[in-house]
């Protein structure tokens, strides 16, 4: 709902995101302070801002195949392990600059996401979970028993740092630009698409698949595709994670990662692009708050022991997803449009 | 009040000195007395500098269950040697413990806000994911990160910051397997059974450094069959069978407790008695716990590069209880505890001989693993429960005069079986 006075009077008008001068400038001013945070904020909150934007281009990925096309996807951080291990083999051997390595990483998962996206179209539900699931376990296998020279087995690979006109993008500050530079042009990436005909054709065969294929869409393709993209998304994010750690091993890509990406989506909101940022923060920074505080409690409430203190942290992070599933199932941006279609009716009841 | 008249410094703002008149005395009474009280005090050579270390810990993953055996006993030495080494030397080590959950995000974000915090002079880590996350960055940061456990095939290279008390449980193992087969006599190579799991790369790398081990001394260990089964398998008795049927004297398992069970069940399924050998991780304490008792792991052994935890007096076993005793370590003499003993010691030590070398003041993560290099870490400066550690640039681990002890179970007792066990030269794999 546009605020009061606010009429599309185009198609383009219509389409658009930011609608109003005052988004412009709100985002204006985000965009500002994100670039500026790494002058404003303590070198901890940098580090957690590059995972946090590394997360945000595999959930957003996720967000289209889930979210918008309705394909249970439980295999996304084997995809974005793809894309790692193709970064690292990349890089390390062929000493290919970033540039051409993040691109081909997310090429590489969405190929290997592709093949998993095949079996959405025989398949769905609970069954496609299992299929997805399926991808983890290929995905770790392979990396274990293929040549040791060809991926390095269980040694992992040890990646060189990012460079960009010969300077190494080591730090946490560089590395929080290269991420938030390619979360910006994914998130647009995401924006176009899901409004898009691909974007309508997903969200056609995510409510009725059968009719959307009476409709004239290929659903086969809309299916497949969805998983496509999602892999691409895991890819970047992937290569992304390979130049943050320096180092990518089969053990940082696991099925309990694909379970998290998953509970992002939903408590920031299925079906949601911003859903899907916003899943990010709350979950990253509930774990980072937890992570941060416990040492402390445990510190100074040392009658409560240093296990019980750690453990009730956790059960809070559970309990607190927990919490989102039952009160607010549609997620926050669900409650976010009320809270703002609320507002702009006001005085009258929404 | 005092009777002395006020004067006013050029460099005392007028409050200040307004505030010293209303009691009536003067900025130079002030300087007098601040100078009497310095040449009074203590002497700087009293003072203790203060260090950090860090701790990571795992206290919501999938080692939660070992956390709190393992970080008490990492604390306990700490505090004790403040007590009675740093307090001789003015070096006090302060220590924070941060929860990485055993994942590799969580310690990569951990790790800016622990270096800008505490700016430590070591890390003590808990396992893999920290070597992940931290490997590549530690050379840049200057920081060594000193672990509990053994190393790692994967991670063997030159001129790390990672660093192992501890080489391989490939190493560890091998070095029990050619005791048995000393044991056992005969010149014919001792046939061996490894069982393994592809679940986690560390657990297919033990296996690997084992066959790499038998393929380069194949007069030595030759191997039946490297069974590859799930982290937690419910039964193992078609493969258990045919490894017997090929005549194994020895099954290897250094994945974990479950797997320890599950062969052990399908061996007293086919009525067959085969010695199992296992690490300090699924060593014979846990395992015969969870199989419903210690007799049921008789004749079977443990092997690493560690004390035991058998009830003999030795000098480890006393430092434990004086650490119980005077510096309220309340977790159990075990192998867990051992570990955290194990780890706390060489990183104090080491931390110890930075300080001799290079003195109290500007200490720094280059100059404590430039003094881990220099000097090794007499197995008495650890009380026994470390052989003498002797790092150098080449690997992470020692590489030269490395030991295991060896405990087994007999007549339901945990004893020890040997120690000082030589661990043979083993190739990168």
């Amino acid at each position: 709902m546009d605020p009061a006075g606010i009429f599309a009077i185009n198609y383009a008008q219509d389409r658009a995101i930011v609608r109003t001068a005052k988004q412009w400038l709100a985002l204006g001013i985000f965009m500002a302070a994100l670039a500026a945070l790494p002058f404003i904020v303590h070198p901890r909150l940098i580090a957690v801002a590059n995972i946090m934007l590394i997360s945000a281009i595999v959930v957003v990925g996720l967000q289209i195949c889930t979210g918008y096309a309705g394909q249970v996807n439980l295999g996304q951080a084997a995809f974005m392990g793809v894309g790692a291990y193709t970064a690292a083999v990349l890089a390390s051997r062929t000493e290919l600059s970033f540039f051409l390595t993040v691109p081909l990483a997310g090429i590489a998962a969405a190929g290997f996401g592709f093949v998993f996206g095949l079996s959405a179209t025989r398949i769905k539900g609970f069954y496609l979970a299992l299929t997805t699931i399926a991808a983890q376990f290929v995905f770790q296998f392979a990396v274990l028993n293929l040549p040791g020279y060809w991926l390095g087995g269980s040694n992992g690979v040890t990646v060189p740092p990012a460079a960009l006109f010969g300077h190494r993008l080591a730090s946490d500050i560089s590395l929080f630009y290269l991420c938030l530079v390619t979360a910006v042009i994914m998130i647009c990436g995401a924006f176009g698409i899901v409004r898009s005909r691909f974007g309508r054709a997903f969200i056609a065969v995510r409510d009725d698949d059968v009719a959307a294929g009476i409709m004239g869409i290929n659903v086969v393709a809309t299916k497949a595709t969805a998983f496509l993209v999602a892999a691409f998304y895991a890819g970047v994010g992937g290569a992304l994670w390979a130049y943050l750690l320096r180092f990518v091993a089969v053990d940082q890509f696991t099925l309990f990662s694909s379970v998290f990406f998953i509970a992002m989506i939903i408590v920031g909101g299925i079906g949601s692009v911003v859903g899907a940022l916003v899943g990010v923060f709350v979950i990253r920074a509930i774990q980072e708050i937890i992570t941060s505080v416990a040492p402390e409690l445990a510190a100074n409430l040392t009658f409560l022991g240093g296990d019980i203190v750690f453990a009730s942290m956790n059960v809070f992070l559970g309990g607190v997803i927990a919490l989102f599933l039952i009160v607010e199932p549609k997620g926050l941006m669900h409650r976010w449009h009320i809270l703002k279609s609320a507002y702009r009716l006001w005085p009258f009841p929404y | 009040m005092f009777g002395i008249e006020c004067h006013m410094s050029e460099a005392t703002g007028p409050r200040t000195a307004q505030w010293l008149r209303h009691f009536g005395v003067s900025v130079r009474t002030v300087a007098a007395g601040l100078t009497l009280g310095l040449a009074v005090s203590p002497p700087l050579a009293n003072a203790q500098t203060t260090y950090h270390l860090a701790m990571l810990a795992d206290y919501s993953g999938p080692y939660a269950d070992v956390t709190p055996f393992f970080v008490p006993a990492r604390v306990a030495v700490v505090d004790w040697w403040n007590a009675e080494v740093g307090a001789k030397l003015g070096v006090k080590l302060a220590y924070k413990t941060y929860d990485t959950r055993y994942d590799a995000a969580q310690t990569a974000s951990l790790w800016p806000g622990i270096k800008s915090e505490l700016r430590p002079i070591a890390v003590l880590g808990l396992g893999g994911p920290d070597v992940a996350a931290l490997g590549q960055r530690l050379p840049d940061d200057q920081v060594p990160l000193l672990m509990p456990s053994g190393g790692y095939g994967f991670a063997w290279k030159p001129d790390s910051w990672v660093i192992n008390p501890r080489p391989t449980n490939a190493h560890e193992a091998i070095a029990a397997i050619k005791w048995l087969k000393a044991q056992r006599g005969g010149s014919q190579p001792i046939k061996i059974a490894i069982v393994s799991s592809e679940a986690s790369p560390s657990y297919l790398d033990v296996a690997r450094g084992i066959e790499r081990y038998a393929k380069d001394n194949p007069g030595e260990v030759q191997i039946v069959e490297t069974i590859f089964t799930d982290v937690q398998p419910t039964d193992l008795t078609t493969q258990i069978r045919r490894v017997a049927r090929a005549g194994a004297e020895v099954i290897s398992i250094q994945t974990n407790t479950a797997v320890v069970v599950a062969t052990k069940r399908a061996l007293q399924a086919l009525g067959t008695k085969i010695p199992v050998v296992t690490t300090s991780h699924n060593g014979l304490l846990t395992s015969g716990k969870a199989l419903g008792g210690l007799n049921q792991m008789e004749g079977d052994y443990e092997a690493y590069g560690m004390a035991t935890a058998s009830d003999e007096d030795t000098p480890a076993r006393r430092f434990y209880e004086k650490l119980k005793s005077e510096y309220k370590l309340a977790t159990p003499w075990n192998i867990v505890s051992i570990t955290g003993i194990a780890q706390s010691l060489y990183s104090v030590r080491a931390i110890e001989h930075a300080v001799k070398k290079f003195g109290v003041s500007g200490l720094t993560g280059a100059k404590v693993r430039d003094a881990l290099f220099a000097e090794p870490i007499r197995s008495e400066e650890t009380f026994g429960i470390l052989p003498t550690l002797k790092f150098s640039k080449e690997a992470p681990f020692p590489v030269e005069g490395l030991k295991v002890n060896i405990a087994t179970v007999k007549s339901g007792k945990y004893i020890n079986a040997a120690s000082n066990v030589e661990i043979p030269l083993v190739s990168k794999w």
